[in-house]
């Protein structure tokens, strides 16, 4: 069913987000015509305030404010030890376990040909890059322990390993098949103990 | 395992069927063809395998006319007793609960319920193309193995990524990331054949005896693993794909891993030899199938629900009296449930049910 004019227009905007669907678009649209004009402003100036102010940081594409995010930043962070990851929601769950005294490097994805992104598609020239440049020693690849976390985690190893750097991977007990981003701090801290070589 | 109760609602052609008071042994579904009793089989089926397709027939499991099916039941094992409710919508997934409360996947029914469903279209596992026989191996280790449902998926799952990576590929060379797709298919790969091999183990043997029961010769029941067996699985699997690589990569798609796979099936007299005829094609699948019912006693240490739907119109009268006497065995162990459109093949039952225009009525009945 379409309707007429600005609310179309505004269902059409929302079921183009990710994981949003027709139906919640409408439903998402009707709620904001009916909200309380503020509301609705609060969500778009927080819209375009993000788009302007929020970056990618050139080192490890993390999103940041400013060209470089807080932790490469940070002087205390170790910079031999990276911890290379798919998502910024995967670097945040890491770094709310407070786990990783590196920094991370987040590569944008994982290599999926049924998605149409290979690793051209990904940061992993800019990781062979910094790896070389920063004297790291170690790389922990955190991606997600799926199908396609797996294959990622591998070619991005056989790249490093002849650098000469040690290339771990984070043990199991993390949910197989699953998200990084589901797991609990426990789980995660066992399997960063219990990284292994790759 | 007995069933002690099956009610089904809106299920194919069966508005609403009750079978009550289910016995032990040897339980019989008779009536002409096209009134109901496949349904009722199939209906009962379901509480094991809700959302398993099975080649017997295209119709939809739903009523017609109606939005969702349901099917209820009640299972004694040596686990104790649980009641298993299945709701299946006319679209979507099936709701299914176990003592009243929601279970998620099909692998939660089946730590209370195991069934072996034998029906003419197995024959395909026979005649048909390997593509059947792959199915009925993975049937076989997820019967016998509830926790490997996950292996099949998993390895079609890496297949599909690999396949495209070869399909999309342009200019000389290998495609980019091939290495770690190789891996991802070995490690996938070489768990699905494994766990093929083991089942073929254990269903082969039992297979093959059955077999020899009904027609007086062995069944040839053999594992055509694609990947080699003999020796380490994994290095075998790599050495393959290196051996293919060029062709793979000319013909661009995966040419090497179990989705190849075959068993092959013969009768084994001093040589082994193909199926002479339909009768021996029909027993080969049917013992396939009594054969799986064997290996998960084996495994379980009960036997399961054994389900046969029309066995004896496919035999000659021989080979019907000896299936007949195996059936009549294995009902002194479990429950037995046979369909037949003769009445002449119904022999010594526990109960039978006529089943006519999709209502079931017990014979000897007030
Ligand atoms: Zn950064």
């Amino acid at each position: 069913m379409a309707y007429e004019g600005p609310i179309q227009e505004l269902i059409d905007e929302l079921a183009r987000l990710p994981g949003i669907g027709p139906k919640s678009a409408q439903r998402l649209a009707f709620w904001l015509v009916k909200a309380p004009p503020d509301e609705a402003k609060r969500l778009a100036e927080a819209i375009v305030r993000a788009k302007e102010r929020i970056a990618f940081c050139r080192e490890c594409g993390n999103v940041a404010e400013g060209d470089r995010c807080r932790i490469c930043r940070d002087a205390s962070r170790d910079p031999t030890q990276l911890c290379v990851v798919e998502e910024p929601t995967d670097a945040a769950t890491l770094e709310r376990a407070g786990l990783i005294k590196g920094r991370y490097h987040v590569l944008g994805g994982a290599i999926s040909p049924l998605d149409g992104v290979g690793p051209e598609d990904l940061r992993v020239q800019e990781l062979l890059d910094r790896v070389e440049r920063d004297g790291v020693r170690e790389v922990i690849v955190a991606t997600n322990p799926n199908l396609e976390g797996n294959a990622t985690a591998m070619y991005v190893a056989a790249l490093l390993k002849p650098l000469g750097v040690r290339v771990t991977r984070l043990a199991s007990g993390l949910p197989v098949g699953g998200d990084l981003e589901y797991a609990d701090e426990v789980t995660l801290s066992q399997a960063l103990e219990g990284r292994r070589e790759m | 395992m007995r069933l002690a109760w099956v009610e089904l609602r809106d299920l194919r052609n069966h508005r609403h069927t009750v079978l009550e008071d289910l016995p032990d042994g040897l339980l019989v579904f008779v009536g002409p063809n096209g009134e109901g009793k496949t349904n009722l089989l199939e209906g009962i089926f379901v509480l094991y395998a809700v959302g398993t397709p099975r080649a017997a027939t295209a119709e939809p499991l739903v009523r017609r006319g109606c939005e969702r099916a349901y099917a209820r039941g009640e299972v004694a094992s040596a686990q104790g007793r649980a009641l298993i409710e299945v709701e299946i919508p006319r679209r979507g997934a099936a709701r299914m609960r176990v003592n009243r409360s929601p279970v998620r996947r099909r692998r939660d029914l089946r730590r209370h319920v195991r069934a072996v469903l034998a029906s003419p279209a197995d024959l395909g596992i026979v005649v048909g193309d390997p593509a059947r026989r792959r199915g009925f191996l993975d049937e076989a280790v997820v019967a016998l193995q509830p926790a490997a449902d996950t292996l099949s998926s998993a390895y079609d799952r890496v297949l599909r990524q690999r396949n495209r990576l070869l399909k999309e590929h342009e200019g000389g060379g290998a495609p980019v990331g091939l290495e770690a797709w190789n891996e991802q298919l070995v490690v996938a790969g070489t768990a699905l054949t494994r766990a093929r091999a083991a089942a073929v183990a254990e269903v082969g043997p039992a297979a093959s005896e059955a077999f020899e029961r009904i027609t007086g010769s062995a069944l040839q029941v053999r594992y055509a693993s694609n990947v080699p067996t003999d020796g380490d699985l994994e290095e075998g699997f790599r050495a393959r794909l290196a051996e293919r690589r060029d062709d793979e990569i000319a013909r661009r798609t995966t040419l090497v891993g179990p989705h190849r796979d075959d068993l092959d099936l013969g009768v084994r007299e001093l040589r082994a030899r193909g199926f002479a005829s339909h009768g021996e094609s029909w027993g080969a699948a049917l013992c396939l199938r009594l054969g799986l019912a064997a290996a998960i006693e084996r495994a379980i240490g009960e036997a399961p629900l054994v389900l046969v739907d029309d066995p004896y119109s496919g035999l000659d009268p021989e080979r019907r009296v000896r299936l007949g006497e195996d059936l009549r065995a294995r009902a002194d162990r479990a429950q037995v449930v046979v369909t037949v459109a003769d009445e002449g093949h119904v022999g010594e039952a526990s109960a039978v049910w006529e089943i006519r225009a999709g209502e079931a009525r017990r014979r000897g009945a007030a």
